[in-house]
């Protein structure tokens, strides 16, 4: 899987993007590894009470809240997508 | 009144006389301001058949009841006026603090009429008006114009004036504020430019007040609460700008490349907003009560591209970047402060300059046209030159001058011209995202994100996400987005507001700052009638149907790269649904059923 | 320990937010000409900075008062204006070295801040905390602070 990072999320990261060999099987399951990794700072821009909170999360370019959501399965070849909720104009 | 000052200046160029009238309470009422406002004046003024650049056309300047207030990021103005780039309405939006200084003044709106013999500027101090002298000004930059005025004036005077492009009927130039803001689309700099007005100098000493002083700090408080809380108007916006958007935009692939030729660049992350940060930021800015703060103070100092101001912001970096394949964020840059400092429109001069790339690629225009400069897709230096020579008004800047949909037609090309009511798309793929496709074709002044700025439910899912491939419920959406935001630019509030805000709160604070009570309803009322007002308007100036449209290449080509791969725009099947819902007929007229509960019949 | 408004011009975007409150609340009205804290825009460099009344120990305008208009608050710390005794001599405009008692010439009154009685309006609306009401001796410390970081980073690794 590869994952991409977008505004203050390359700050938290410390990356633009990055290869995941750790599976995942849905979307929340990644969300949970990468607060794992990159702890409170990343969870405050992504999540909140385990909800996605306007973050924008695609796979594959398409945007998780018109598929599954936190639900939506993740395939090894998939590229995840995350902006933090900061966009607009 | 309070909120509104209750005083509308007229200024006829052609004789010299000003003239004051009160500004009728029902007017105020129906109309909000601003926008609103602006429409009907000329709504009930100007022939719409009229020729733009002609002295019967008239420039209207009008501020919000916001405007001057500390309602949040309530400071803008409009300038309403027959536009010479697509033939119809025209309402350009503007912050800065120039609109709150007329307020101060004393006046709401002010009527340019006729044109002035030589070239003049206004100059306003409270009751005080004079048109002076502004030959030893014409000829130069926004920046040199505001510096020379406020020698002459006041120092602390507030500048509203065109540059070079202006005096030169660019067809997109616009009228800059404070420098660095611009009433941007649609050529109104050019209408100004027709008139011989260069400049509108203003300071005032008046009060602009408040008919519930309790009431409207509760509800100051509370939207302050909202947009500081929402992630995009509280922080994202501060921190990166709109450009911000140049990622996220790109990676569903709904980003118009080539001239929309695709919707995915694979060098936008160099122009995007995280570049922008990391490269040429210097600090933000905010307009007049603003608390979102989105300004980009920025500063360029390769040598080739040196140069400070602001921006640029998400469409500039867009029309200069990725729709030209030009990936150098200080051309970029260069460009964005060239079309500040003479006073144009960046998305049109960007996406002119992408049709004139498209047009030297298929060997419409040669180097005999451009002066011997290879306008290639990528040429980040013909590009800076091009904006240069448009602003000027020398070489091939000359043929840039008429924007995308004359040149294209000079050329034999005009449906190279991405654009609707011959003003250019900006920077969000229809084919990609449905609902803004439907936006650009039926907005009244031409295409325009910020008319009916879908893109928030979108593709942002704010305040919720809606599927943006879909067309289902899209009509509705949009007929909202677009209702709303008519009477939120009537009030004075900057667009961004709505990232934490939406009628509800708008209204509330109108309510309390005016004492006209004005229920959620009623508000989005004003924003129809307003909208209805447009229409009637266009339409009696020759816009019909057939320019509710969008390029062939839009409904026909599919994005070839990208998430949104083999999209296209499905324009034809929701225009139908969306005439019906705003109660128009199949032609897109306005029925007398829906005009007489306007108020408009 | 006193307080006092602390200025970050580096913060600044130039928005008006204090002048705004500052003349609702002491004017009840929206008048930038009667505000007490003026904002400074340099456009070409897109700068601004914040001005108002810094409660000068050692009072220039004090000194040249002839009516006592201002006086020295001995508990808060602050200069005051009694706007009874105020004859509008203007001598306080002439004597402060900062231009900070400003004039208003539709009024006809002085205008020097007066942090709002302890409660500065325009640092609450300030959105962007360029105006900060701290204690004295925090303010000049966390400023330097800030910078003693830089100088830590040009040496980090």
């Amino acid at each position: 899987m590869r994952i991409a990072y977008f505004a203050t999320l390359r700050d938290v990261a410390g990356k633009r993007e990055e290869g995941w060999d750790r599976p995942a099987a849905t979307v929340g399951d990644l969300l949970r590894d990468l607060v794992a990794k990159y702890g409170p700072e990343f969870a405050r821009w992504v999540f909140e009470q385990g909800e996605l909170r306007l973050a924008i999360v695609l796979v594959n370019g398409r945007d998780v809240r018109g598929l599954q959501r936190l639900d939506t399965p993740l395939a090894p070849a998939d590229t995840v997508t995350i902006f933090p909720p900061v966009g607009g104009g | 009144m309070h909120g509104w000052i209750g005083k509308v200046l007229r200024i006829d160029l052609t004789t010299g006389k000003t003239s004051t009238q009160p500004l009728d309470a029902g007017l105020a009422r129906d109309y909000i301001g601003a926008r609103g406002l602006g429409t009907k004046f000329l709504f009930d003024e100007v022939d719409p058949k009229v020729d733009a650049l002609s002295p019967a056309n008239k420039l209207i300047f009008v501020a919000g009841p916001f405007t001057g207030t500390y309602a949040p990021s309530g400071g803008r103005y409009n300038v309403v006026t027959k536009a010479p780039l697509t033939g119809g309405i025209a309402a350009a939006n503007s912050g800065g603090t120039w609109g709150p200084a007329l307020k101060y003044a004393g006046y709401d709106a002010v009527i340019i009429e006729g044109k002035a013999p030589k070239p003049v500027y206004v100059w306003i101090r409270n009751q005080n008006v004079e048109i002076r002298d502004a030959s030893h000004i014409w000829g130069k930059t926004v920046p040199d114009t505001s510096d020379a005025i406020r020698a002459e004036t006041d120092q602390d005077a507030h500048v509203a004036c065109i540059g070079p492009a202006g005096e030169n009927q660019v067809l997109f130039a616009c009228i800059m504020n404070d420098l660095h803001r611009a009433a941007g689309r649609s050529g109104v700099g050019a209408v100004m430019g027709s008139k011989n007005l260069k400049a509108f100098a203003v300071i005032g000493t008046g009060a602009v007040t408040c008919a519930n002083k309790e009431g409207f700090e509760r509800a100051v408080l509370k939207v302050r609460e909202m947009i500081h809380k929402h992630p995009t108007g509280g922080t994202g916006l501060r921190l990166y700008g709109t450009d911000v958007l140049t990622n996220i935009l790109n990676q569903i692939g709904g980003h118009p490349t080539k001239n929309f030729q695709d919707g995915q660049y694979a060098n936008a992350d160099k122009i995007g907003g995280e570049s922008l940060s990391a490269k040429v930021l210097q600090r933000p800015k905010g307009c007049f009560a603003c608390v979102i703060s989105c300004g980009r103070v920025s500063k360029v100092t390769t040598p080739k591209y040196k140069g400070e101001g602001e921006g640029p912001e998400y469409e500039s970096a867009w029309g200069f970047g990725s729709d030209s394949l030009i990936d150098d964020l200080d051309a970029v840059t260069k460009a964005n402060f060239l079309c500040n400092e003479y006073g144009m429109d960046t998305i049109t001069m960007g996406a002119t300059i992408a049709c004139a790339m498209e047009l030297y690629d298929i060997g419409a225009i040669t180097k005999a046209d451009t002066g011997g400069i290879a306008l290639e897709w990528g040429n980040a230096e013909a590009m800076v030159e091009m904006t240069r020579l448009t602003g000027v008004g020398e070489g091939f800047g000359k043929k840039l001058a008429l924007g995308s949909y004359r040149l294209g037609e000079l050329y034999g090309h005009p449906e190279l011209s991405m654009s609707v009511k011959k003003q250019e798309i900006p920077a969000y793929d229809p084919r990609a995202i449905q609902g803004i496709g439907l936006n650009y074709a039926t907005a009244n002044c031409g295409a325009a994100h910020v008319r009916g700025y879908t893109i928030q439910p979108e593709v942002l899912g704010t305040p919720a996400k809606v599927d943006k491939d879909t067309i289902e419920g899209k009509p509705e959406l949009v007929i909202e987005y677009q209702n709303m935001t008519a009477a939120l630019d009537a009030s004075g509030a900057c667009l961004f507001t709505t990232f934490g805000v939406g009628a509800a709160e708008l209204a509330e604070l109108l309510s309390t700052l005016t004492g006209v009570g004005y229920s959620t309803d009623e508000f989005m009322k004003c924003g129809d009638r307003i909208w209805n007002l447009e229409r009637l308007w266009n339409l009696r100036a020759g816009l019909s149907a057939k320019d509710d449209q969008l390029p062939e290449r839009l409904l026909k080509l599919p994005i070839k790269t990208g998430p949104s791969k083999g999209s296209v725009s499905r324009l034809p099947e929701m225009l139908p649904v969306y005439y019906e819902r705003r109660g128009w007929d199949a032609s897109g007229v306005p029925t007398e059923a829906r005009l007489r509960a306007l108020g408009l019949a | 320990m006193a307080k006092m408004l602390m200025i970050h011009p580096d913060k600044c975007t130039g928005c008006r937010n204090c002048e705004l409150a500052c003349s609702m609340s002491h004017e009840g009205a929206f008048r930038l000409q009667a505000t007490s804290v003026h904002v400074y825009t340099w456009e070409r460099e897109g700068f601004s900075v914040p001005m108002m009344c810094q409660q000068c120990s050692d009072a220039p305008c004090i000194k040249v008062c002839t009516p006592n208009a201002l006086t020295r608050d001995a508990v808060t710390g602050l200069v005051n204006l009694d706007h009874a005794k105020c004859i509008g001599c203007k001598m306080c405009v002439q004597a402060c070295p900062f231009g900070n008692a400003v004039w208003d010439e539709v009024a006809n009154k002085i205008h020097k801040c007066d942090t709002c009685g302890g409660d500065p309006q325009c640092a609450k609306a300030c959105p962007t905390h360029a105006l900060e009401w701290v204690d004295d001796t925090a303010a000049t410390r966390d400023r330097k602070r800030a910078f003693a970081n830089k100088l830590k980073e040009a040496f980090s690794e």
